[in-house]
């Protein structure tokens, strides 16, 4: 199968960019680790710092995830509208911005130019080019879609999806000057992004894919995706309460807070079915396995880390214990890689083969990454947890101090160093097959 | 189920839930004096947030619970450690942590901006957010009540309440500058020596690193007692 628009293109070096700048993420994770599993000279932690680090490390987790929404948009819409892209110079504009805006944040991380905000650090100058990065996307897309022929559910599930997710980013880069208030909306752009916006485009990217890879019957598939992002709002929006019970917020926010966030497994949940039962009920052979193997991969790990990892700390009885703890790093992993890093890498390998003309690849190597990538992140988050239910039971049940809970955790970060290893090899390997994809030897097919 | 029943899942979903947040946004600026004492926001507690960001100190430390878990966190920080504390451990952290397990940079703050800094964690410990972080607690109430109603408190409470910064007792409070138990067996001061140590170290001990501590005499004498208690 090769591309079916030249526009098409244009995704290219966004994936190809997002895959550089993950390898980066994961490296920068490691160095963090260090910082928690071993005691730094003073001098080494005066001029790069675990701050420097986590600012680098979390910015390009999100720059990353981003790159590969826009780029999957930009391979998706021309197929879905029947048509080219509507200027695939703006994208390349765009994509030069978005580059120059992450690379200068990094360096000016590196020389403490921050906006100090943890996971928006970007400071205001920077945030500007961002946004109009942001807008110039917003209306390559829109005006794809409006000179369509046909519309569709999940063309305009995938523009509202955006829309969304650059209106919440405008909310993080004022000034607040009560720390209150500032949580209240730095929770509108973490929050809502993660339990909302995201959740829509990954909706629309998935029943695109899996239209595509399935042949299952459209009408069948965009019913599925109106319920499922119905319901990830209703529950997703009051649910950004489960922020707000610690932050000096009125008491109801426990009730309504902890009622609908406990219920925002079930959307994904309905996720794990629609794609079970798609996969089940496919028209269209197995050519590439593997990209089933991440569509499932995908929709499990997805209910795994977000829906009964949140859930587990959800209820305020609970995160009254485990509220900023290890705990929260352990969801937060895997819930960013179930749901997000998987659809980028599902997308990934459902569109770079097209642009080499490739039917079917030769995947071995694409099975080890994603093996050791998915059981490796698995331990890393149990070691998470691990020492994230020993710091709570430590800290706040036993009432030890802050240095002897933390002494004792350092054991397991040293665990954690090692599983982290292991998922860069997983990743180094994942990143190493999409760049070099070959078609499959035939004799190996028999 | 049909395609137009399946949108309207989709609006009424999305168009209830937004509404019923929208209400309860509204309702949460109209009762932030009552939680976060917003009009106690002065020009130097703006200051000192702005001190907060411009170190991103946030990503080592949470507060409220949010940020990295690297680091303690400072929701309460103001009743844990004082006025005196913060700003040493701030502009001097290579000095207090120096024999401790993980170090904290030397960012370069000034004393005007520490200063400041301290007043943003007053006002943050004063929000009211449900006594979070529960380790925390015992030491806020000790802070509050120890200069009027010290019979109320538990001493421990009170002698870690105040020094647990920087020094421990079976297993509470940091040990960055030695256990109760150890120093009470090791220091010869008697208790007039003790009390003035701990309002003016430097005057005991013209090279020591232990900040001034903010104390009453009150107070002081609590923990003077405790430690004595302890030879
Ligand atoms: C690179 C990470 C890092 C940054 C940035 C950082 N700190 Fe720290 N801070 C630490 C660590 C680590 C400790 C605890 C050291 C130890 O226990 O040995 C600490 C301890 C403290 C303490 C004492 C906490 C207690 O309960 O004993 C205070 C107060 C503090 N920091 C304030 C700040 C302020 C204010 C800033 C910003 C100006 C800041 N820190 C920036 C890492 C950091
Ligand atoms: C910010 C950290 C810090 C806090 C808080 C702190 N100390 Fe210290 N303390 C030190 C350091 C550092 C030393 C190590 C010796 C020195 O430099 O004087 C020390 C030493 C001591 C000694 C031994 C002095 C000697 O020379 O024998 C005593 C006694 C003591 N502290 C009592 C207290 C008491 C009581 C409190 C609470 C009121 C307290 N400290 C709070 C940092 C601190
Ligand atoms: C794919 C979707 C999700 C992602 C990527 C995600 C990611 C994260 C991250 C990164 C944090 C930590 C933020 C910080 O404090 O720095 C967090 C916190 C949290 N998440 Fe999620 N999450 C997802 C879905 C969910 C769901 C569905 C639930 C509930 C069922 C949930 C419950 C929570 C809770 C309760 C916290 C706060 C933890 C605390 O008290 O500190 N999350 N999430
Ligand atoms: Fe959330």
């Amino acid at each position: 199968m090769t591309i079916q628009y030249q526009s098409q293109k244009v995704a290219l070096p966004y994936m190809q960019l997002s895959l550089l700048l993950f390898i980066l993420q994961v490296v920068m994770g490691l160095w963090l680790a260090c910082n928690y599993a071993f005691t730094l000279p003073q001098g080494l932690v005066d001029v790069f710092s675990f701050a420097t680090s986590r600012a680098i490390h979390t910015n390009l987790l999100v720059a990353w995830m981003l790159l590969g929404f826009m780029g999957g948009a930009y391979f998706i819409l021309p197929v879905e509208c029947e048509r080219e892209l509507h200027s695939t110079k703006i994208a390349w504009l765009q994509l030069i911005l978005f580059a120059g805006a992450a690379v200068i944040a990094v360096i000016g991380f590196l020389f403490g130019w921050t906006q100090g905000k943890p996971l928006l650090e970007i400071p205001v100058p920077l945030d500007m080019v961002i946004v109009v990065a942001a807008l110039l996307f917003l209306y390559n897309i829109l005006m794809t879609v409006l000179r369509a022929e046909k519309q569709s559910v999940l063309q305009w599930m995938l523009v509202g999806g955006v829309l969304f997710l650059a209106l919440m980013y405008l909310f993080g880069i004022p000034f607040y000057s009560s720390l209150n208030a500032d949580y209240y909306y730095w929770w509108w752009v973490i929050h809502l992004w993660v339990e909302g916006a995201w959740e829509l485009i990954t909706a629309a990217i998935i029943a695109f894919v899996i239209i595509q890879v399935t042949g299952v019957n459209r009408k069948v598939v965009e019913k599925w995706l109106y319920v499922e992002t119905g319901l990830f709002l209703f529950t997703g929006i009051v649910g950004t309460g489960h922020h707000y019970y610690w932050i000096g917020a009125p008491h109801y926010w426990l009730w309504w807070g902890g009622i609908f966030s406990a219920l925002e497994p079930l959307p994904i949940l309905l996720m794990v079915i629609d794609t079970w039962l798609h996969i089940r009920e496919r028209k269209n052979p197995v050519v590439n396995q593997l990209i089933w193997v991440y569509i499932v991969g995908l929709a499990l790990y997805h209910f795994v880390g977000a829906g009964i990892w949140g859930f587990i700390h959800t209820l305020p009885p609970i995160n009254y214990y485990t509220h900023g703890s290890q705990i929260t790093v352990s969801h937060g992993h895997m819930a960013f890689f179930g749901a997000y890093a998987l659809l980028n890498l599902t997308v990934f390998y459902f569109a770079l083969p097209q642009f080499k003309g490739i039917e079917k690849y030769e995947a071995k190597a694409g099975y080890w990454g994603f093996w050791t990538m998915a059981v490796s992140m698995f331990f890393l988050c149990l070691v998470f947890g691990v020492a994230g239910i020993l710091q709570v039971y430590l800290e706040r049940m036993l009432d030890i101090g802050y240095s002897t809970a933390h002494m004792m955790m350092m054991f397991w970060f040293k665990v954690a160093l090692f599983f982290g290893v292991c998922f860069l090899a997983g990743v180094l390997t994942t990143v190493y097959h999409l760049f070099t994809l070959q078609p499959a030897v035939e004799a190996r097919q028999g | 189920m049909t395609l137009n029943n399946a949108r309207l899942v989709f609006w009424v979903g999305a168009l209830v839930s937004a509404a019923i947040f929208g209400w309860m946004t509204y309702d949460f600026h109209q009762q932030e004096e009552k939680y976060a004492h917003n009009s106690k926001i002065d020009e130097q507690v703006v200051a000192g947030k702005k001190v907060w960001h411009k170190y991103n100190c946030n990503v080592c430390h949470t507060i409220l619970g949010f940020g990295a878990y690297y680091a303690p966190d400072m929701t309460k920080a103001y009743y844990r450690l004082g006025e005196n504390n913060i700003i040493s451990i701030v502009m001097e952290p290579e000095k207090v942590y120096r024999d401790s397990f993980r170090k904290m940079p030397n960012l370069g703050v000034s004393e005007e901006e520490a200063r400041n800094l301290v007043r943003f964690l007053h006002w943050t410990a004063d929000i009211e957010n449900r006594n979070w972080p529960p380790q925390d607690e015992k030491y806020v109430k000790a802070a509050k009540m120890r200069a009027d109603q010290p019979a109320n408190v538990e001493r421990t409470d009170i002698v870690l309440g105040t020094c647990g910064g920087c020094h421990s007792f079976v297993n509470q409070g940091r040990n960055v500058a030695g256990d109760f138990s150890d120093l009470a067996r090791e220091s010869s001061f008697d208790r007039t020596t003790l009390i003035r140590f701990m309002q003016d170290p430097q005057s005991v001990n013209p090279d020591s690193d232990m900040p001034p501590q903010n104390v009453t005499p009150e107070t002081a004498g609590i923990i003077a007692d405790f430690i004595l208690s302890l030879r």
